[in-house]
């Protein structure tokens, strides 16, 4: 039976979308809590999954019993089943904040809400979990529309936003396919265990330098790689409070994720490999979005978008951890990724919330406003920690195994810019907490009267004990990443 | 574009005359579709042009717009259909969509294969079906706000 888990992982939420019409038809009620039931049970398949991964090693399912170089494969192995018990437990808690927040704009319409919100995480279940280039493409798809659609439900600013996200997605997704292409041409195979046999023969090749190249721009949209990120802050900033959070924690991690596939599955990270310079690019381009996004975030007024540049600016320091083509660069920048998808969520869910409930929406309100909710603090607190990468949160160990990478690769600038990232990204956290932790003049701040939902608590409580544990544990998580990728030839 | 009825008593007959000549069509390609072209992607096209033809002769209030409006309540339900065999064939043991696997009983191989995969097409004509119309419906909402949920 466990060799069917990775095909009942993707179908739970699937299904329930599939569903959720006809369910919610007589009772539209019922949809949050479907939706919750759903990605619940989904969480505990993925659990079961990944012990079963780990226990008895790599499923590959062959849909249909097609085998692959003709049918549809899963490749289940443990980075993609570490990565979805990431993202179905951070979908759990992003719907129960987004379910207690008092937001309500997806209160209308909950049939068609929950539907997208389920899409998006069953496609971004495919995307981990397909086993060949084109259906990455494909589920990158079912991801980048159903995300179109959650950013564009408050209406007003936000559909200019969504809009315009769309415009770049789709780009995105156009230059990812026009690689897949080059690809195929230059080799006749799309399943990544067949690619990986021939891609690296034919580095020389331009047609695959090409497609390659192309898959990056591609990804790097989706990724919201530095020159490429124009579309996230508004993007994040105007979205619904709802549903930001699993957008900004889990829909730009998963397109990270997938270009450590590519690269490190079907490319590998042998002499050759470096010699054709697309590890350097990687790193440089890491260094340039790491620095430049913190630099750009320590100037934001706005918190939402603040943190929106501090996740680009994540993004460019996973980048520095996989450009170094070593082992702990590689499983430093995915267990880095892990962390910092958890992070951000708990990042946009804070600002979320604070801008409902206090009315705080940039810096100057957090000086004004008195937050008087331990639990919110303590959770900001600990994410801070997290993002500047400070023990014992799990950001230090990540940002400790890259900067060790890049040590071992003897590449000092790429460090530099890891620390120079580091400083920066203190400095915004440090005007953040002055600001909501100062009293300003003598005034006793009231009390806050306001009644929280026990799930809004709940999930920050739960986010930031999940930063304290990923820290904590960080040994076996390391461990079963080394494992994961002890096949590669690096 | 959903409007009254048009009073061309041509485009009247015409029009009763097509709609259910183009269905029985779409049947015939959809039970066709595994031996030949066809299949459920035409088939569901082939349905929704028959109705949305309808819909645009005789009116959002004729026989054809209710039908179109009864299909949009099972919106999903292709979808459905195919989650349904392929969950019949993980039951049976076999993988998603194993059609071989599928536990009905009294089928040899073949025969399950061919219901299986016959299932699953009329699970996408009707999906395909389904979309186009509320499409149209959705094009059209000004007139009436068919579809506001779904």
């Amino acid at each position: 039976m466990t060799e069917h888990l990775p095909a009942l992982v993707f179908l739970v939420p699937l299904a329930t979308a599939i569903c959720m019409p006809v369910a919610g038809h007589g009772r539209k009620s019922i949809c949050k809590p479907l939706a919750l039931l759903a990605v619940a049970a989904m969480t505990v398949l993925s659990v079961a999954s990944l012990w079963a991964i780990v226990s008895h090693g790599e499923v590959r399912y062959s849909f249909s019993g097609w085998e692959p170089p003709i049918g549809i494969e899963w490749l289940a192995d443990p980075l993609a089943a570490i990565m979805l018990v990431g993202v179905s437990a951070l979908g759990v808690l992003c719907l129960l904040y987004g379910a207690a927040i008092d937001d309500r704009t997806h209160d209308k319409h909950p049939i068609p809400y929950y539907t997208i919100v389920l899409l998006l995480i069953a496609g971004l279940t495919g995307a981990v979990y397909a086993g060949d280039l084109f259906n990455i493409f494909v589920f990158l798809e079912v991801v980048s529309l159903s995300a179109y659609a959650l950013v564009a439900v408050p209406g007003g600013r936000a559909l200019v936003s969504a809009f315009r996200y769309l415009l770049m997605g789709t780009l995105g997704t156009a230059f990812y396919l026009l690689g897949v292409g080059y690809f195929y041409a230059a080799t006749g195979a799309l399943n990544i265990a067949d690619l990986a046999q021939q891609v690296p023969a034919l580095l020389g090749s331009k047609a695959v330098m090409g497609g390659l190249i192309f898959m990056f721009i591609g990804l790097a949209i989706k990724m919201a790689l530095m020159p490429l990120h124009g579309w996230l802050p508004d993007a994040y900033s105007d979205g619904p409070a709802a549903a930001v959070p699993l957008l900004a924690g889990l829909v730009t991690k998963v397109a990270l994720l997938l270009w450590v596939r590519i690269l490190f599955w079907v490319i590998g990270a042998g002499e050759a490999q470096q010699a054709s310079g697309i590890f350097t690019l990687v790193s440089s381009l890491g260094i340039l979005a790491s620095v430049g996004a913190a630099c750009i975030a320590l100037r934001q007024q706005d918190l939402k978008r603040m943190f929106a540049y501090g996740g680009i600016s994540h993004v460019g320091l996973v980048l520095i951890g996989l450009g170094q083509a070593n082992q702990t660069g590689l499983t430093g920048a995915v267990y880095y990724l892990l962390n910092d998808a958890v992070m951000q969520c708990a990042l946009f869910m804070l600002a979320g919330f604070i801008a409902q409930r206090y009315g705080v929406r940039s810096l100057d309100d957090a000086g004004r406003a008195s937050i008087r909710n331990p639990l919110v603090i303590g959770t900001f607190v600990v994410v801070a920690l997290g993002m500047v990468g400070l023990p014992p949160t799990g950001g230090f160990f990540g940002k400790l195994r890259i900067l060790l990478g890049t040590i071992e690769a003897g590449n000092y600038l790429a460090a530099g810019a890891v620390v120079v990232t580091t400083l920066v990204t203190l400095g915004y956290f440090a005007q953040v907490l002055e600001r909501l932790v100062r009293r300003e003049g003598d005034a006793v701040p009231e009390p806050d009267s306001g009644h929280t939902p026990w799930a809004l608590h709940a999930s920050m409580v739960a986010l930031a004990a999940a930063m304290l544990g990923l820290g904590i544990w960080n040994d076996p998580i390391v461990k079963a990443l080394i494992d994961a990728t002890g096949g590669l030839a690096i | 574009m959903i409007g009254a009825p048009l009073d061309s008593l041509i485009v009247r007959r015409t029009g009763s005359l097509l709609v259910p000549l183009v269905q029985i069509f779409a049947l015939y390609v959809l039970f066709f579709g595994q031996y030949g072209p066809g299949g459920g992607f035409v088939a569901g096209v082939m349905i929704s042009a028959s109705l949305i033809l309808g819909l645009l002769v005789f009116g959002g209030n004729g026989l054809s717009a209710k039908r179109a409006k009864s299909l949009l309540l099972g919106d999903g339900v292709g979808l459905l259909l195919f989650v349904a065999v392929g969950g019949l064939c993980l039951i049976g043991g076999g993988q998603f969509l194993n059609y071989s696997e599928a536990p009905i009983p009294g089928l040899q191989d073949a025969s399950r294969r061919y219901a299986g995969i016959l299932l699953t097409q009329i699970g996408v004509a009707l999906d395909v079906a389904v979309a186009a119309v509320s499409i149209v419906f959705s094009l059209s909402r000004s007139t009436e706000g068919g579809t506001s949920d779904a």
